[in-house]
């Protein structure tokens, strides 16, 4: 019959290497057989006694780990830090790398909107995970790897150019922009391809090209390139704040996009003849209004960025000439 | 953590260190876990036996503690005992606990 006290260093032992359990199994039956002597020298029989010893010595897992320093967590303190930072920029690089992957494929083999956002949401949890799943699983058996003495390749020591600048202000505010930007110019182009395969929620529409066909010869591949340098311009603005050489291509942007834009409208290029015919086009009298309201809307707004984009370059210039009047102003004050 | 916690976990660290010298003075002369255990906490050094007996291990791996196992009895029991590198650590740490001890003392006395 194997007694409590078997089952208890078994227990213990088990979660040991080979070489170290006999030794141990032995320090640990000299523990328990001395701690039940002493209760039962005050005055319990020798079964509960025992019992009361091996509750006292609760879970043989958190008692062998104890006697051996084996962690208990899973990433402890040498490590969490590197852990969260690489964790923290994986996620954030090859998240928007996958779901940028999944938007473009489900573009070009002609998915609607809904896909790709069910698309790129459903990577997106699936990718984080694998991604926290696979780097914690390293570190955690880094943490269980005994240490060869000397720093490891991981052990990056601290030093005071990892220290963080100080965010510019505006810089905040730039990000905020970008990020709007891009997100804008990525559904407009994603609007410029899916167009082709009509508005699937208005049912006249369904499988009716909005835009002619025929545009495809140059056009509309020059309007897509087009918002590929606005995503660059975008990032360029991020990157330098306004200056005139951005207000001077933001206005040459402009009128690339906008100039052709009217002109195709104007003369009738631009919309197909299907998708006029399923909206009844002209409609009676309100046709010329109608023309007249779209190119006014469009103009304005193409306007009012450009001045928006001068004006920001304006405020950009005088804020850095005070910068420099008062850099001047302190290197006078202490020279 | 209310404040009776916070005395007993700063209690706790005030002591961690002071298990060690103890352990170091008293095994001067051999003895084993149990008796150890019983002859501190009656001296007044207040000390659990979950924190003891692993101590007892990992001053053995350091080389601070030597150990035989005696068999003569019933129930074999591992002897531990200060080696020499445990005297020079014991020596060490004691004149450092005086150095804070009369540092405290001058701390008081300079406040009244």
């Amino acid at each position: 019959m194997t007694s409590l006290t078997d089952r208890y260093v078994w227990a213990a032992a088990r979660t040991l290497p080979e070489a170290q359990r006999t030794e141990f199994g032995r320090e640990l039956r000299e523990r328990i057989g001395d701690a039940t002597d002493a209760l039962v020298e005050t005055g319990s029989s020798p079964d509960e006694a025992e019992r009361a010893a091996l509750t006292e010595l609760g879970d043989p897992a958190a008692l062998a780990a104890q006697y051996t320093d084996r962690p208990l967590q899973l990433i402890g303190p040498k490590y969490y830090l590197t852990w969260l930072r690489l964790l923290k920029l994986l996620l954030v690089i090859v998240i928007p790398c996958a779901v940028l992957g999944v938007a473009i494929a489900q573009a070009v083999t002609g998915g609607s909107i809904a896909d790709m956002f069910a698309g790129a949401i459903g990577l997106s949890i699936s990718v984080g995970v694998h991604v926290a799943f696979w780097t914690t699983l390293v570190f955690a058996i880094l943490e269980r790897t005994p240490a060869s003495a000397g720093p490891r390749g991981v052990d990056v020591a601290w030093s005071l150019d990892m220290l963080p600048a100080v965010p510019e202000p505006g810089k905040a505010s730039r990000l905020a922009d970008l990020i709007a930007s891009v997100v804008f110019l990525a559904v407009f182009a994603v609007a410029l391809v899916v167009q082709q395969f009509g508005v699937p929620w208005v049912s006249d529409l369904q499988g009716i090209p909005i835009l002619s066909p025929e545009l495809w010869s140059f056009w509309l591949p020059y309007f897509l390139v087009l918002i590929g340098i606005e995503i660059l311009f975008a990032v360029a603005i991020f990157a330098w704040g306004w200056n005139w050489w951005l207000a001077g291509a933001n206005l040459l942007l402009n009128i690339a996009f906008t100039v052709p834009a009217l002109w195709l409208f104007l003369t009738g290029q631009l919309i197909s003849p299907a998708a006029l015919e399923a909206m009844k086009w002209p409609w009676g009298a309100a046709g010329p209004v109608i023309v007249g309201i779209v190119v006014v809307v469009v103009v304005a707004a193409t306007t009012w960025d450009v001045i928006d984009g001068a004006v920001k370059a304006y405020r950009a210039g005088r804020a850095a000439s005070a910068a420099r009047q008062r850099a001047a102003a302190t290197s006078g004050a202490t020279a | 953590m209310n404040f009776d916690e916070t005395t007993a976990a700063h209690l706790q660290e005030l002591r961690r260190g002071t298990v060690v010298l103890a352990c170091l003075v008293r095994l001067r002369t051999p003895d084993y876990g149990y008796a150890l255990l019983e002859s501190l906490n009656s001296l007044g050094i207040l000390v659990d036996a979950n924190t003891l007996y692993p101590l007892l291990r990992r001053l053995e791996k350091q080389g601070l503690l030597t150990s035989e196992w005696n068999t003569a009895e019933a129930r074999p029991r591992k002897f531990y005992r200060t080696s020499p590198t445990g005297e020079l650590l014991a020596d060490a740490l004691m004149t450092d606990w005086r150095r804070i001890d009369d540092a405290l003392a001058g701390l008081t006395t300079g406040d009244e």
